[in-house]
């Protein structure tokens, strides 16, 4: 199983629960499980073209997945994936 | 203490200056509280849709769902990941620790709202987990315009602590 880390603002849609465990072989597969097991989360991912938001990192253990295989990148057995907002602001 | 070169100093100070009305944004590496590098990142506020600005919590989404989208971008940012994720990569290879994140605000005081405080305590919760460390968080006002004020901060349990600069030439 993968932990994933579910961000502040994302967490009404996982009970409240900050980490959850998936099922998966790649980040793609447990974006969809998550979003399979809590409806709206994977919405609030990606955009309409299927990509991950532009203000949005996911990250695989310590390395964002763009500088791995993107979605595609494989996931074995204890590995951590961290969705994490990029910071943001307001005055 | 937090030191940083005059050139930086006025680099974010242009950056502020180049983007107003919107708030600018970017981010700080270095290494032991000394500040090297400086990377502008896009503020993609303007571009970002209804659904995406429910990244903001309660009465900052109102404000901002008031606004058109290029109004929102003068009272609010939000960093490009991807633009953020390439900085990080740039200073990993340079053997730099991200320092600090900076934005600017056009019409305000340089400390930080609640909306950053908000979020920087949303960052801290995922930082220690994917080893970075911890931030300083510094804010360009432009409210005096021929006055601009740079001020930095650590922002722990929803408390902002203003931290000295030391501007080195």
């Amino acid at each position: 199983m993968i932990k994933v880390r579910i961000p502040t603002p994302l967490r009404p849609m996982t009970g409240g629960k900050s980490e959850v465990e998936m099922a998966g072989s790649t980040v793609s597969e447990i974006i969809e499980n998550l979003g399979s097991a809590h409806p709206g989360i994977k919405e609030r991912l990606y955009d309409e073209q299927g990509e991950v938001r532009r203000f949005i990192n996911i990250y695989v253990n310590e390395e964002d997945i763009r500088f791995l295989t993107g979605k595609d990148t494989p996931l074995k057995d204890g590995d951590e994936v961290s969705i994490i907002p990029a910071i943001a602001g307001g005055s | 203490m937090l030191s940083i070169p005059s050139s930086i100093i006025q680099n974010m100070i242009e950056h502020a200056r180049e983007l107003a009305p919107h708030e600018c944004c970017g981010i700080l590496s270095g290494k032991e509280g000394e500040i090297s590098d400086c990377y502008r990142i896009t503020n993609i506020l303007a571009n970002m849709s209804e659904q995406e600005l429910t990244r903001f919590d309660g009465a900052k989404l109102s404000d901002l769902q008031r606004l058109s989208p290029e109004e929102r971008a003068d009272i609010a940012f939000q960093m490009d990941a991807r633009e953020m994720a390439m900085a990080q990569r740039d200073m990993r290879s340079k053997g730099l620790d991200l320092l600090g994140f900076y934005h600017s605000h056009t019409f305000s005081p340089a400390r930080p709202s609640l909306t950053d405080i908000t979020i920087a305590m949303e960052f801290e919760s995922y930082r220690a987990k994917l080893n970075f460390p911890e931030p300083f968080h510094l804010i360009v006002s432009l409210e005096v315009a021929d006055q601009p004020v740079v001020r930095a901060y650590r922002i722990q349990e929803a408390l902002a602590t203003e931290v000295p600069i030391h501007t080195l030439n």
